[in-house]
């Protein structure tokens, strides 16, 4: 199999676990999601977002300890990995690119 | 206490997400819904729910297949691995198993298609459970006739007074008629051709190809024709709107084309339908032409009984009123008196149109032949027999292997396998045997199937595309494996093992009375076929060979003999000199099938209602009788120098049975159809001047009917008796002169013996059908036989070594071997002649004229079981006995 893409809000997922590297897991990728898209985002979303990234090798996650919130169920922190920072960068990279190509065009101001 | 999520959606939740992810998930969705909590509960409680069901999908969900190392499956695929080496390692017997089943399923599939083909006989048409024919049971002078067509006035009787009833649908047969279009001089014939009234279509649910379904048959010579017949006159397809000219008469417009009518219904021979709005009488009101069969569609939720009540009552409301217009003194009353005095009486009931086909006989009227269930029953019984055969043939193949696999038996018990594993594992390999024979059935079904139809006269499709057709066969198969795997499995698990492990151990052969008994059964069903066969061909030719009273060879007949118009009678003349003819007679009217038409006679006296016979009435000429070779048995032929013979009458025996006396005293009795004029003094009589000794011209399975012959123009064929000589040379003869006085018309011939073959076709195509599958039994039987012998031989090798170390000759130990089985075919020909004898009495019973079944009859299915047994089983037991005994006494 080739290389492996990264969908549109993929990329904005992991962004976020790249921002919170570490300290990113659900909830908290949902509600900034939530703030910088200024729109509702279904909790599953995020979730099968994170799970696609993990089995293609851009993030990994590893549990965090006990807490006293949600029922004493432990946490899940997602950080990114070498790939996916490539694949972050790589993009970044193509995006400048081409933005760079655009002419100056005036909107007639 | 802390706020809890909906309780059911968060087991749902648990129910179905993947273990490894559910801590996290369920955290998470947790905390978002005690942080809205505090904002909005109902908001937090929707939320959630949407959430949850937002998981429901592939990636989130467990998965749900049963453990993957499940015990099951792995016992399953060993036991199909295990089944096809068994079945590898013996390859004969695996040929013998796989190919008897293969024969044997072949063969009931075939009848199968057959019989369901038949059970759904006219039931394609819309509503065909709505759909009834009327038919007539009628008795006169102690004769009861059933007819399938009635009078014309009942469809308006009925389309006024019979509320229940939807639609209406008279026909009228007309044999068959020339066809020519405008352009052509050439007349192409069409054999079937009938007259529907203009609901026809409507009421049968039948859409036309082109034309209006409503309007197509509505004017006066409108004619629709099929696909086929379009095909045969305009090539081109481009038929509506065109004209055809029908026997050399007036034209007819084709309004429209229709598909070919389905093969398995009544209508399957029709390929040109005529309004029947061009037949005059079809508007009569007279009820006295009997022709139209009578179709009615009653109304949905209908009773059927309202029509039978209805029916009931026509008589006294209708014909009746009708009869006393002209019958003086006729009243209802006066009619039941005489009705009640006489014994005679008209009745009118209905039948389903679904029922026609194989649950009534064939009566007069019929639109087509029909069949009987007793044929379907027949042959069910076959087919039955067939997959029996099959199933005993491996039954009994791999018990009498059962030795060879008693130490595998013992092995697997000893490491701990148990009995239900075992018969699991003999039920898998059965169940192999039985697909694999499925897989080749179903193939040799398909190759062999353009044949049966031929042999059926059907045309049958294996239904390959319906996936019920393949779940049905999957099912047979399986419950055939389980039925034929069963006793075998049954038998061998059974082995104790410190029996089968010993060296040498228990020899003898397992089961062995099971399958003598099988075999048995086996030999008993050939046999019984053999016999039956044997009885169906006798009566045959019995029927073919029958002094009918009439004779038939050497006479040719030419069709639609009419088209010579005037030059006719010049045509018979010039026939007549020809060198090869002996005679030569004008008629519509054949001992085989041909015109028929019936007439009301009222004996002696004009006026009373008493001696009113219904009979057949022929037209023919002077030279009739010699012609067909019919014999007088009193009185004289028609005379063509007396002017009055065309008010005489010849009778036959069966009319003369009616007028009661003998032949002698019936000479000169007055008979008269002249009865409805107001001066009945001055009816037209009749004279009887001749009796002809009962001739048989309708199927032998019928009695002889009534019948009575007078002197008629108006002849649609030539009867031409030949002497013996050059046929082809005569018949270009009167080809020639066919051509002279005929030109452009087409010269349609055919021999008298040829046409009376056909009206046997129904018992030929049973013979055959009941030969062929014979013949299929007897195989699948020898062939059991066959492996069996050749097992018997193997095992007894050291037995028939030491014999004939000890002296035995080759004759006594192939006698040894053989006679074993004989013994069985014995028993097998006590058992199954007195059955055969019996059922084939029954069927026997539908002849009228049938051949008595003698003795030598079941001596030959006899002999010729043993003939057949001896040879298959010799075959091997000449081998074993010809065999050197040092080989067979080396080993070990």
């Amino acid at each position: 199999m080739g290389e492996h893409s990264l969908g549109e809000f993929e990329e904005l997922v992991l962004l976020f676990v790249a921002a919170f590297n570490n300290e990113a897991y659900g909830v908290l990728i949902l509600e900034n999601l939530e703030k910088k898209l200024e729109k509702k985002v279904n909790i599953s979303a995020v979730h099968v977002a994170l799970k696609r990234m993990e089995n293609k090798g851009f993030v990994e996650s590893n549990y965090g300890g006990i807490t006293n919130e949600r029922g004493g169920r432990r946490k899940k922190y997602y950080s990114i990995t070498a790939t996916g920072k490539k694949m972050l960068d790589r993009q970044y990279e193509l995006r400048t690119s081409i933005y760079k190509e655009i002419p100056k065009i005036s909107f007639g101001q | 206490m802390k706020v809890q999520p909906p309780k059911l959606i968060w087991k749902f939740f648990r129910w179905f997400c993947r273990k490894d992810y559910l801590e996290e998930i369920e955290g998470d969705l947790v905390e978002l819904f005690e942080k809205q909590y505090e904002t909005s509960p109902g908001r937090a409680r929707r939320r959630f729910t949407w959430s949850v069901l937002r998981y429901f999908r592939p990636g989130f969900i467990r998965s749900f297949s049963p453990l993957t190392n499940s015990n099951t499956t792995t016992m399953f695929k060993n036991n199909i691995k295990i089944a096809w080496r068994n079945l590898k390692r013996q390859p004969f017997f695996t040929f013998l198993n796989t190919f008897g089943l293969a024969v044997g399923m072949a063969g009931t599939l075939l009848i199968a298609l057959f019989i369901h083909d038949e059970l759904r006989f006219d039931r394609m048409f819309s509503d065909a459970d709505r759909i009834y024919r009327v038919n007539i049971n009628n008795r006169t002078a102690g004769e009861t006739s059933d007819y399938a067509s009635v009078s014309g006035p009942l469809a308006n009787v009925m389309r006024a007074d019979f509320p229940q009833a939807e639609l209406i649908t008279r026909f009228k047969e007309s044999n068959s008629v020339l066809l020519r279009k405008d352009d052509s001089q050439k007349n192409v014939k069409e054999e079937k051709v009938v007259g529907v009234d203009e609901t026809f279509f409507e009421m049968f649910g039948i859409r036309l190809l082109q034309g209006n379904e409503a309007t197509a048959l509505l004017e006066p010579r409108s004619i629709v024709l099929t696909s086929t017949a379009v095909e045969k006159h305009f090539p081109d397809g481009d038929a509506v709107g065109k004209s055809l000219t029908i026997d050399n008469g007036q034209a007819y417009l084709v309004t429209g084309i229709v598909e070919d009518m389905p093969k398995s219904s009544f209508l399957r021979d029709y390929q040109v339908f005529i309004s029947l709005s061009t037949y005059e009488d079809a508007k009569s009101i007279a009820w006295n032409n009997w022709s139209y069969p009578t179709f009615v569609k009653l109304v949905p939720g209908a009773d059927p009984e309202t029509l039978h009540t209805f029916l009931s009552g026509v008589k006294d409301n209708y014909l009746i009123p009708w009869a006393m217009t002209f019958i003086p003194g006729l009243t209802v009353e006066s009619s039941r008196q005489d009705e009640k005095e006489t014994g005679n009486y008209m009745r009118f009931g209905a039948i389903a149109m679904t029922d026609i086909h194989l649950h009534s006989p064939n009566i007069e009227g019929e639109l087509n032949a029909n069949s009987d269930i007793q044929n379907v029953y027949i042959l069910s019984f076959i087919g039955l027999f067939l997959i029996l055969l099959a199933s005993v043939n491996f039954m009994n193949l791999s018990t009498a292997r059962s030795m060879k696999r008693a130490k595998e038996v013992g092995i697997r018990k000893t490491l701990g396998s148990s009995r239900p594993g075992l018969i699991k594992q003999f039920l898998t390999e059965a169940g192999l045997v039985s697909f694999i024979s499925l897989l080749l059935a179903v193939a040799a079904a398909a190759l062999a199937l353009p044949y049966f139809n031929e042999l059926s006269g059907k045309s049958i499709t294996i239904p390959l595309a319906q996936p019920g057709f393949w779940l049905a066969l999957l099912l047979t198969t399986l419950i055939l494996g389980l039925i034929s795997g069963s006793y075998p499995a049954f038998l061998m698990s059974k082995f104790a093992p410190h029996n089968a492990l010993k060296a040498g151990g228990e020899n003898s052969l397992k089961g062995g009375k099971v399958r003598n008994l099988l075999v048995v059964f086996q030999f008993a069903v050939s046999i019984f076929l053999i016999a039956s066969t044997l009885v169906v061909f006798q009566q045959l030719s019995f029927i073919q060979n029958k002094n009918l009273g009439f004779k038939k060879d050497q006479v040719l007949i030419i069709d639609d003999a009419d088209a010579a118009g005037e030059q006719l009678e010049s045509f018979k003349t010039e026939v007549e000199r020809l060198s090869l003819v002996e005679s030569v007679s004008l008629s519509s009217y054949l001992p085989t099938p041909s015109d028929r038409n019936g007439i009301t006679f009222f004996v002696d006296d004009a006026t009373n209602t008493d001696n009113a016979i219904i009979i057949g009435n022929w037209d023919i000429d002077h030279d009739y009788l010699p012609t067909i070779g019919l014999e007088l048995i009193a009185g004289r032929n028609f005379n063509p120098q007396l002017k009055s013979d065309s008010s005489s009458l010849i009778i036959n025996e069966s009319t003369l049975q009616m007028l009661g006396g003998t032949a002698e005293e019936a000479i000169g009795r007055q008979m008269t159809s002249d009865f409805r004029r107001e001066d009945k003094e001055n009816a037209h009589f009749m004279t009887v001047i001749g009796v002809v000794r009962n001739f048989h011209f309708e199927s032998l399975r019928n009695d002889i009917d009534a019948l009575s012959l007078t002197l008629g123009k108006g002849a649609n064929k030539a009867i031409i008796k030949l002497n013996p000589g050059d046929f082809s040379g005569s018949i270009a003869q009167i080809e020639e002169l066919w051509a002279k006085v005929a030109p452009g018309q087409l010269f349609n011939y055919y021999f008298m013996d040829d046409s009376f073959n056909e009206t046997y076709e129904a018992e030929q195509r049973l013979g055959s059908i009941f030969i062929t599958f014979t013949v299929l039994s007897l195989f699948i039987a020898c062939l059991g036989l066959f492996g069996l012998a050749a097992f018997n031989a193997e095992k007894r090798s050291k037995e028939i070594g030491i014999r004939k170390v000890l002296g035995a000759s080759v004759g006594q130990i192939t006698y040894r071997l053989s006679i074993d089985f004989l013994k069985l075919v014995g028993f097998a020909i006590v058992l199954s002649i007195p059955l055969a004898w019996y059922a084939m009495n029954q069927w026997l019973q539908d002849f009228s004229y049938r051949i008595e079944i003698s003795w030598w009859i079941f001596a030959l299915s006899a002999l010729l079981a043993v003939a057949i047994s001896i040879l298959t089983v010799s075959q091997q037991s000449v081998r074993a006995a010809l065999s050197n005994p040092v080989k067979s006494l080396k080993v070990e």
